[in-house]
């Protein structure tokens, strides 16, 4: 082998020993008794083995239920980026396919508001989830953040970028508008309406401090809360904080590997598109 | 002549006639004066669902901001006096009591933006450029460096207050196995606690910016190179002539929104730092959110938000100035 | 970022949309606010809660109980819960500084607990907010006077005249001990320091060991807790009596910082202990003493191999004092009260507070004078040792809002310690900004 051959697999495995070593010694903490977890120096291999770190997490009455966690995440993680893709989408075909008074200035309102930063919205909207009635709850992990207008931005630009060809021949066979989309433009834009699906999905599966500060039963907490109040709950008792990091990412993984080629497909496309 | 019926009259005008259905209202006609295509409601029908949470969850809240900075609004007190302009005033009077608080905060941002944003444009474009060849187990090296963003930023924090802290963390250990006997605090103390969020930050993030790069890099057109290499260019050169032009798009992609995110970063520093020591990491955005929704004072935290978020108004603009002077260049 | 339309956003109709949106955002301010002045909510005709024959009902139960005391608490709930088969208390437990985030927005949002446990000091911020209710009803039906607590203890539930807390407990600031360290440099394992001159001295001779033998904090658990003890016992105070000036930056309170900043320039401590690092040293055996609360007793007594002690902390200063805090009960404001909740409510913090024993087992000092000086309690040795303190311990100032200004003696300590700032320097510009606080406060709320 080349010198510099040599040199990249030298990286490589630096890299891989970089990025795999911090999970592997989470998953090895998470084995382990208190006392070992804090003892110097710490060693790799569980002295004893236990698997008391996961007793909290999956005693059913546990006041940190993380499948508990894991499944609300799931839940509004999907509900928001279904949300956003289905009302994203209608609104940027209205934008780039239909002619109505005011067009230009919803368009302009919107991709005026693509440049204030989210955080600006954060005291507000708190309020506003409150008087609505919505703290503690799916709702409010699911509707506030599909106002944004970066799904529409993107799915317009798409659109645009569509042969109307296919809309037309649809619009001589009597379709309507609707019929049009649905039949026509979807298909044709699927690969970006994945892209914005899943790109939803991981934002809001990553988001943290709106459900840190609008979630309060344990029951209800997403898994960045829920695990937040696990490492408060536990403090210095690692083990179980690792167990509850493991058992957060575990089917996270899975997942990840099953879908990992649109995953990381859409991830470069909306680069590309940006 | 008039022997022309209406209908063919019409057929003449185009065959988009041709079984058209009839509108179902008094639609305006279009740009070109063709008929119209669709009613009148319609793209409003279309709009609405959006527009909706447009409204109640972005419009409303910019104004009700507003509204809320220029009280003092607690939102468990029942009175809510007006103060005018004074939480802005309060932020700009030095030795106030949210002055000194903010400013530290906004300078907590800064530098942490300063530091990760150069650290998460570099690192993740190495990647990418040492995993833009063929090789075996390319998918699942490329995979592997993504999945700490997939884990999220709980799970990376607390991994990573773990492995880092002063006296049993796994980072020490092997430092002082490896003869450097001093217990870096690199959670309790600066600069370490910079150093920790940064790299912490490069950690979780660097597969996201280099899948990106992955795919602008594999959108260069290989014969540039070619072209390159056969006017005698090393790599070095191609580099700098191919594939950084090439990148060009996709680099302010990654710049604006890797900048965007250093802005908002809450995190890591809430998990595993706690905004210490006294206070040095508390970004400016843990410090809107404790003050609105923890010390429940939501004027003055709605005012900082508005005071930080013309901050970086201004910094887009300037962002944006400095790559449009590098285009026309 | 694609290149805009520029001319949009000058455009009048765009202007039109935002002032109709303010018009939007001025409705839902004015439709706002929250309802009128705290009422009191006992039930009409109710017993305080002497007893609960109503139907069946679950009475949800928020605490900060974590650590240690998880266990105990939950035991004692189950067992509520098993001898009253017609009221089910399930629990919640957060950091505290979690639960004091989420219990009052909850409470807001309708959403919230019907029974809580908070620290004396939380008591008039939660008062102030009405997020509490006044508990008169509670204590007379308990039979609960001055005499049968400590009196500190029994003043601390009461805010503007009215008793919104039954106490619980006192958890004050104990001095534990690893006596094996303290055998290894020849010190006397049962005759812990319990001066000032004694303690250095044997942080002297520790030092010779090679043991730096007063790991100190620089954070409020318990940094904060044993700069206020050493504040108190050179006659100093946090803040003046009416809550108006913070005080805590006086020659006492320089003298406290001083003497705790020596720790670690004396070489008796590392010069950057991470949270909770000094504890845990302890446990190790890296540490000798460690100045931490009465709640850690059970989880040092579950580590077999440890050999500790625990004793009063020293009398460094001119007086003797301690830090100390207390819990108590609450019952929180609800939108549209259920009467045979708040009953079972009220009937649960009765019972509970009759077995403060089974509490105090969890580390603490029961606030009724009768366990207190029972001989069960005084037969659990080292919680008895905590109580030794019981005449001097000091909580924390109760004004509303005051934990905002507390803050900025945890600021304070953080600077000293870790040696960023000089002790005087930093507690005068804690001070200064803790006095604007408490001063913002008193605008706010109401003195």
């Amino acid at each position: 082998m080349s010198l510099g051959r040599i040199g990249f697999w030298v990286a490589i495995a630096a890299l891989t020993v970089a990025f795999v070593g911090p999970l592997l010694w989470m998953l090895s903490t998470s084995l382990k008794t208190n006392p070992d977890a804090t003892r110097q120096p710490p060693s790799w291999i569980p002295h004893p083995f236990t698997t008391s770190g996961y007793q909290p997490l999956t005693n059913l009455t546990s006041q940190t239920p993380v499948v508990r966690w894991f499944l609300n995440s799931i839940l509004a993680a999907t509900g928001n980026a279904a949300l956003i893709v289905v009302t994203a989408s209608l609104a940027a075909y209205a934008l780039a396919r239909l002619d109505f008074p005011g067009k230009k200035f919803f368009f302009g309102l919107i991709v005026g508001t693509l440049f204030i930063p989210a955080f600006l919205f954060l005291v507000p909207n708190y309020l506003i989830v409150s008087k609505l009635g919505w703290l503690d709850s799916l709702w409010a992990l699911i509707l506030p953040s599909a106002g944004g207008a970066f799904g529409v931005f993107f799915l317009r630009q798409v659109f645009l970028s569509l042969p109307r060809e296919l809309e037309e021949a649809a619009l001589l066979d009597g379709a309507n508008q609707f019929q049009i989309f649905w039949r026509v433009v979807v298909p044709l834009a699927r690969p970006a309406l994945a892209t914005l699906i899943v790109l939803s999905f991981l934002t809001n599966w990553n988001d943290f401090l709106w459900p840190v500060y609008v979630l309060f039963s344990p029951s209800r907490f997403t898994l960045p809360a829920g695990l937040s109040i696990l490492q408060g709950a536990y403090t210095t008792n690692y083990p179980v904080i690792m167990a509850g990091a493991v058992v957060a990412s575990v089917p996270v993984i899975v997942l990840f590997i099953a879908a990992q080629r649109h995953v990381v497909e859409s991830v470069a496309r909306s680069g590309l598109k940006g | 002549m008039s022997v022309e019926s209406s209908a063919e009259r019409a057929a003449a005008a185009g065959e988009t006639l041709q079984g058209f259905q009839p509108p179902e209202g008094q639609g305006r006609s279009g740009v070109h004066g063709r008929v119209a295509r669709h009613g009148a409601l319609t793209p409003y029908l279309f709009l609405a669902p959006f527009l909706v949470l447009f409204c109640v969850f972005i419009v409303a809240p910019a104004i009700y901001g507003i509204w809320i900075s220029l009280h003092d609004y607690d939102f468990l007190l029942p009175h809510k006096p007006w103060v005018g302009l004074s939480n802005y005033t309060e932020l700009f009077t030095p030795g106030g009591r949210d002055a000194t608080d903010f400013w530290r905060a906004m300078k907590a941002t800064g530098i942490f933006t300063v530091f990760s944003v150069p650290l998460l444009l570099v690192v993740p474009l190495l990647v990418a450029l040492l995993l833009n060849r063929s090789f075996p187990g390319r998918t699942f090296f490329r995979a592997v460096f993504f999945t700490p963003y997939v884990l999220g930023v709980a799970v990376v924090g607390l991994l990573w207050r773990y492995l880092l802290d002063p006296n049993i963390g796994l980072v020490n250990s092997y430092l002082d196995q490896l003869g450097v006997h001093r217990n870096i605090p690199w959670t309790t103390d600066l600069p370490w606690a910079w150093i920790s969020l940064v790299g912490m930050t490069v950690w979780w993030t660097l597969g996201f910016n280099a899948i990106i790069y992955l795919a602008g890099l594999q959108d260069i057109s290989p014969e540039l190179y070619e072209a390159a290499e056969v006017d005698g260019a090393g790599k070095w050169q191609q580099f700098l002539h191919v594939t950084l032009p090439g990148l060009r798009p996709v680099l302010l992609f990654v710049l604006t929104v890797t900048i965007l995110a250093s802005a908002n970063m809450f995190g890591q520093a809430f998990l595993v730092t706690k905004g210490a020591p006294g206070n040095a990491t508390r970004t400016a955005i843990m410090l809107i959110a404790e003050t609105g929704m923890r010390s429940f004072r939501m004027g003055v935290a709605a005012a900082m938000s508005y005071v930080l978020a013309i901050f970086l108004l201004l910094i887009s603009l300037l962002n944006f100035r400095f790559f449009r002077m590098r285009d026309t260049s | 970022m694609p290149d805009l339309d520029r001319s949009l956003f000058l455009s009048r109709r765009h202007f039109l949309a935002l002032t109709g949106g303010a018009g939007a955002a001025a409705l839902l301010a004015a439709c706002g606010g929250t309802s009128g002045p705290p009422t009191a909510q006992a039930p009409s005709g109710g017993n305080g809660g002497t007893k609960y024959t109503g139907p069946n009902v679950s009475v949800a139960f928020w605490n900060g109980f974590t650590g240690g005391d998880q266990a105990y608490i939950k035991k004692m709930v189950d067992d509520f819960n098993k001898a009253t088969p017609n009221v089910k208390v399930t629990m919640n437990v957060y950091q505290w500084a979690d639960f004091f985030q989420k219990v009052p927005a909850a409470v807001a949002s309708g959403n919230g607990p019907d029974v809580g446990a908070m620290h004396v000091d939380d008591i008039p911020t939660n008062a102030a907010r009405n997020i509490i209710v006044p508990i008169d009803d509670v204590a007379a039906a308990l039979k609960l006077s001055e005499s049968d607590f400590s009196p500190i203890v029994w003043q601390g539930g009461v805010y503007k005249g009215k008793r919104y807390g039954i106490p619980l407990d006192t958890h004050p600031l104990g001095m534990y001990y690893n006596k094996a360290v303290l055998q290894k440099a020849g010190l006397d394992p049962d005759k812990p320091p319990q001066t000032g001159d004694d303690y250095l001295a044997a942080l002297e001779q520790l030092k010779g060991k090679g043991i730096q033998g007063h790991w100190m904090s620089p954070f409020p658990f318990t940094g904060t807790f044993q700069f206020e003890s050493l504040l108190w016992q050179f006659g100093g105070d946090l803040f003046d009596k009416d809550v108006t000036k913070a005080t805590f930056d006086s020659d006492a309170g320089v003298q406290a910082m001083t003497w705790l900043r020596n720790l670690v320039t004396k070489g008796y401590s590392p010069a950057n202990v991470g949270q909770d690092a000094d504890y845990i040293a302890l446990k190790n055996g890296k540490n000798a003493f460690n100045w931490n609360g009465i709640w850690q007793i059970n989880d040092l007594a579950s580590i077999k191999t440890l050999q500790w002690g625990v004793a009063p902390i020293p009398k460094v200063g001119t007086q003797n004092a301690v830090w100390a805090n207390s819990h108590q009960f609450v019952i929180m404001r609800q939108n549209q009260p259920d009467q045979n909740k708040q009953e079972a409510a009220r009937y649960f913090i009765n019972w509970i507070s009759q077995r403060s024993l089974e509490w105090a087992k969890s580390g603490k000092i029961p606030a009724r004078k009768s366990v207190l000086e029972s001989a069960e309690f005084k037969a659990l040795a080292p919680e008895a040792q905590f109580a030794k303190q019981i005449d001097y311990v000091h909580f924390p100032p109760q004004a509303p809002g005051i934990g905002d200004a507390l803050a900025m003696v945890d600021q304070a300590l953080n600077n000293a310690i870790l040696g960023k700032a000089d002790p005087a320097k930093a507690l005068s510009a804690a001070a200064g900004q803790a006095t604007k606080i408490v001063q913002d406060n008193q605008k706010k709320y109401g003195s």
